[in-house]
């Protein structure tokens, strides 16, 4: 039987993600349009947040692309990783 | 990779992702950060008094004003972006207090970073300790309207009682009435609706320190139906098993009218980064 709760907890891995659509969109939300707004000297305004939100369904749609990038980099660096092991030891 | 040197100054801006008492932040192992925003650099700690930014250098091929207009408009560079960006803010908030700012907070010089930490210094330092200890969890609320139409006039003592003047009404008056519990069946969801938000609202605010109601953003639908209320509450790290099981209460209390809730987080606190 299914919990009638759905519990969405984020993690860093990304292969973990289960609801990776999902996520993508709230952490967009969560990362473009919240948190304290400092002014720094490039600064995107609100126009441009709102023009990215305009293309929220291109945005679900690559999804896949976003989390292949992203995996692409782990990849690379847990080689690294195991490579630095390797010379200190 | 690497071994051209660091590109001169000149061409880099600095990313700031979040802000931290300087003496927790200086505990965390450096060994184990996440990568940074782009590829090749290093998350940098930059401490000024008892304050600590959390940055990492980005090219301004792609961060100056105009490009990074333009990337912007680059979905998958958008999103691959804003999620490095918060798997960094993330790593801090789970183990320290941090203010987490917003995707894209650039400066073109590590003194720009260094005075916007002095100048702002108080009301920083503000910020982090009234979210020590705390952590942000959303709450989405998603409504099946086929699902609670087809309950509300079960729900409704007006919807019933005019149902059954339709029963026994003419059949001219009856298509006036039918015309008329339409209406009405759409108002009492509306209002059902409200209801449940209200009381989601109220029961859930004893758990948490903060709580905010957000901006829907205009998604289509999912499975769950509509998405219709978002929250978002600041709760303390050890109160949220209490307000989990509250919230799964709710859940259960609604979900026969098409009523779904969903809880999501643990969020670096990003909408209770003002009062």
């Amino acid at each position: 039987m299914s919990s009638p709760f759905e519990q969405v907890v984020l993690q860093s891995d990304f292969d973990e993600l289960e609801t990776s659509e999902l996520s993508l969109l709230e952490t967009l939300d969560h990362v473009l349009n919240r948190g304290l707004v400092i002014a720094g000297e490039i600064t995107i305004s609100v126009a441009d947040i709102d023009l990215i939100f305009l293309g929220l369904n291109v945005l679900v749609s690559s999804v896949e692309t976003a989390q292949e990038v992203l995996r692409e980099r782990e990849r690379r660096e847990s080689v690294g990783g195991t490579e630095r092991l390797h010379t200190e030891r | 990779m690497t071994g051209n040197g660091e590109p001169p100054e000149a061409s880099q801006a600095f990313y700031v992702y979040c802000i931290a008492a300087a003496g927790a932040a200086a505990e965390i192992a450096v060994d184990s950060l996440p990568g940074a925003i782009e590829d090749d650099t290093a998350i940098e700690l930059i401490p000024v008094d008892s304050l600590t930014a959390v940055v990492s250098r980005v090219p301004l091929v792609s961060y100056a004003e105009e490009n990074l207009t333009q990337n912007l408009t680059d979905a998958t560079w958008t999103a691959v972006r804003a999620m490095r960006h918060q798997q960094v803010v993330e790593h801090f908030s789970r183990r320290i207090s941090v203010v987490p700012l917003r995707f894209g907070t650039i400066y073109l010089e590590l003194a720009g970073v260094e005075r916007m930490l002095t100048e702002r210094k108080q009301e920083l330092t503000e910020i982090i300790d009234r979210l020590r200890g705390c952590e942000e969890w959303g709450i989405n609320l998603y409504s099946d309207r086929k699902a609670l139409t087809a309950v509300i006039d079960s729900l409704s003592p007006r919807l019933r009682e005019l149902n059954e003047q339709v029963a026994t009404a003419s059949p001219g008056q009856s298509y006036l009435l039918k015309k008329k519990t339409e209406t009405l069946r759409a108002d009492e969801c509306r209002r059902e609706l409200q209801r449940i938000t209200s009381e989601v609202d109220d029961s859930l605010r004893q758990f948490c320190e903060d709580a905010r109601r957000l901006r829907v953003l205009k998604v289509e639908a999912t499975e769950y139906g509509e998405l219709t209320v978002k929250f978002a509450f600041l709760i303390k790290r050890n109160s949220f098993e209490e307000f989990r099981a509250a919230a799964e209460r709710l859940a259960r209390k609604h979900e026969k009218i098409g009523v779904r809730l969903e809880l999501t987080g643990p969020w670096p606190a990003y909408n209770f980064t003002s009062e």
